[in-house]
């Protein structure tokens, strides 16, 4: 996340990695874990990253969390931008030669989750099933 | 025209004014999740986009009406996390529960994740709150709230809850247990009697088991709301009353800055303990949400 992001190490000391199987969860640490750790536990904490072919991705709820901290690999979208990746478009955007995943924002700040910057297209990485076309410009 | 509930004329005040509220469609009611926004933020936000909410309660800054909004998970603001469609009186358990920082806390019957989710709010995610649901198909949408709104310190589990293991000790318990669901006639429209007669296990007795078990459960000093959303004194007063007959328990005052009736004293042959009357109930004409009962309990 440091690395990618620019998002401070420091700031997963209070917590806990979670290893299942092709995921990560991420669990606030304190005493009360390790009495935890005895009971038939289905899901510890928030899944913060799976693993999707060679790569570890980030999750959507993991990067809403942490991305305000983000200092690099970050770039701003409108509501129409917004709704073009939501409908399945891609579209370039200047971010020199970087590639991979990047953090898409709101113009006012507010973290969406990922996109993908695969030579200098980008494409949405957020889940179709939670985020709508409908919940676009609602009011 | 028709009486619903009529049964409960005798305990439920201003009989008439509450056949009119069961008729009367339940007013949107969010929560805003400060652990994702702060709420002021959010609500300059939703104006802009011609949206007013109208605070539930001076008392809090995180309730909220939202009039002309009828389905608030269309907002992009949900998919961020940072609102949470759940009605008024659902919120107060948690708020009277009140879980401190760095606490160890259990949610006996924690699916789909509301109050577990407020609570982890009310601790700023801080200490530990086991979410506990017996029906494995429950466990998505659990999970599913808790990432949404940001919570990282609850884990989950599927025990039953009258037999939650009795290796651990909590601050703080919450048990809103399997009920007739009564409280929930405005929203659903379905006069449930009881489910009794769907051939399950009777309902209270299930529920004397999880609040004995919850009770057990506690630390010493430790704090326990005992919630249903139904208004039959069968499943709300005497199942406090089977507790207080049973164990060492305390009934503690309810201060949530809303107001409620005192727990009935008497129902069909039986008179309950005087404590009772510090149960709360919540009726739709008072407070205009679902009718809730809520039991603060102490252990000393």
């Amino acid at each position: 996340m440091e690395e990618r992001f620019g998002i401070p190490e420091k700031l997963f000391d209070d917590y806990l990695l979670f290893s299942r199987k092709k995921s990560w969860t991420l669990v606030r640490n304190g005493p009360h874990v390790i009495s935890a750790s005895r009971l038939k536990v289905a899901k510890a904490g928030l899944k913060a990253f799976k693993r999707v072919g060679h790569f570890v991705k980030p999750t959507t709820r993991m990067i809403q969390t942490f991305g305000p901290f983000a200092t690099k690999a970050k770039i701003s979208i409108n509501e129409v931008q917004l709704s073009r990746l939501l409908a399945g478009e891609q579209f370039p955007v200047h971010l020199g030669p970087d590639q991979g995943y990047i953090i898409l924002t709101l113009e006012d700040g507010r973290i969406l989750g990922l996109g993908l910057l695969i030579k200098g297209t980008l494409r949405s990485q957020l889940p179709r099933k939670e985020v709508r076309q409908s919940m676009i410009g609602e009011g | 025209m028709e009486l619903i509930f009529e049964n409960y004329c005798d305990i439920i005040p201003d009989f008439c004014l509450f056949q009119e509220y069961l008729r009367k469609p339940i007013p949107t009611h969010i929560r805003i999740n400060p652990l994702k926004i702060v709420p002021e933020t959010l609500l300059t936000l939703l104006k802009e986009k011609g949206i007013h909410l109208e605070s539930a309660n001076e008392k809090y800054d995180t309730l909220y009406y939202a009039p002309g909004l009828n389905l608030s998970g269309n907002l992009l603001e949900y998919f961020f996390g940072h609102v949470h469609p759940q009605a008024l009186t659902s919120c107060l358990t948690s708020l009277a529960l009140s879980p401190g920082h760095n606490t160890y806390i259990l949610d006996m019957c924690a699916s789909p994740g509301g109050k577990t989710s407020h609570m982890s709010q009310l601790t700023d995610n801080t200490g530990l709150i086991v979410a506990n649901e017996l029906y494995p198909t429950r466990h998505f949408a659990l999970g599913h709230t808790l990432d949404r709104l940001g919570v990282f310190n609850t884990v989950i589990t599927g025990y039953q809850a009258q037999e939650f293991p009795m290796k651990h000790r909590f601050d703080y318990i919450l048990a809103d247990v399997p009920c007739s669901g009564e409280g929930m006639f405005r929203k659903t429209r379905e006069g449930s009697v009881y489910r009794e007669t769907r051939g399950k296990v009777s309902l209270p007795d299930l529920q004397k088991k999880i609040i004995l078990r919850g009770f057990d459960l506690l630390k010493n000093q430790g704090e326990m709301i005992y919630s249903t959303c139904t208004f039959n004194p069968d499943e709300n007063e005497s199942v406090v009353n089977f507790l207080l007959k049973n164990r060492d328990a305390d009934l503690l005052p309810i201060d949530v800055g809303f107001d409620y009736e005192p727990g009935v004293r008497e129902w069909k042959d039986e008179t309950y303990d005087k404590q009772i009357q510090r149960c709360a109930r919540f009726y739709p004409h008072r407070i205009n949400s679902v009718g809730f009962f809520m039991a603060r309990i102490g252990k000393r």
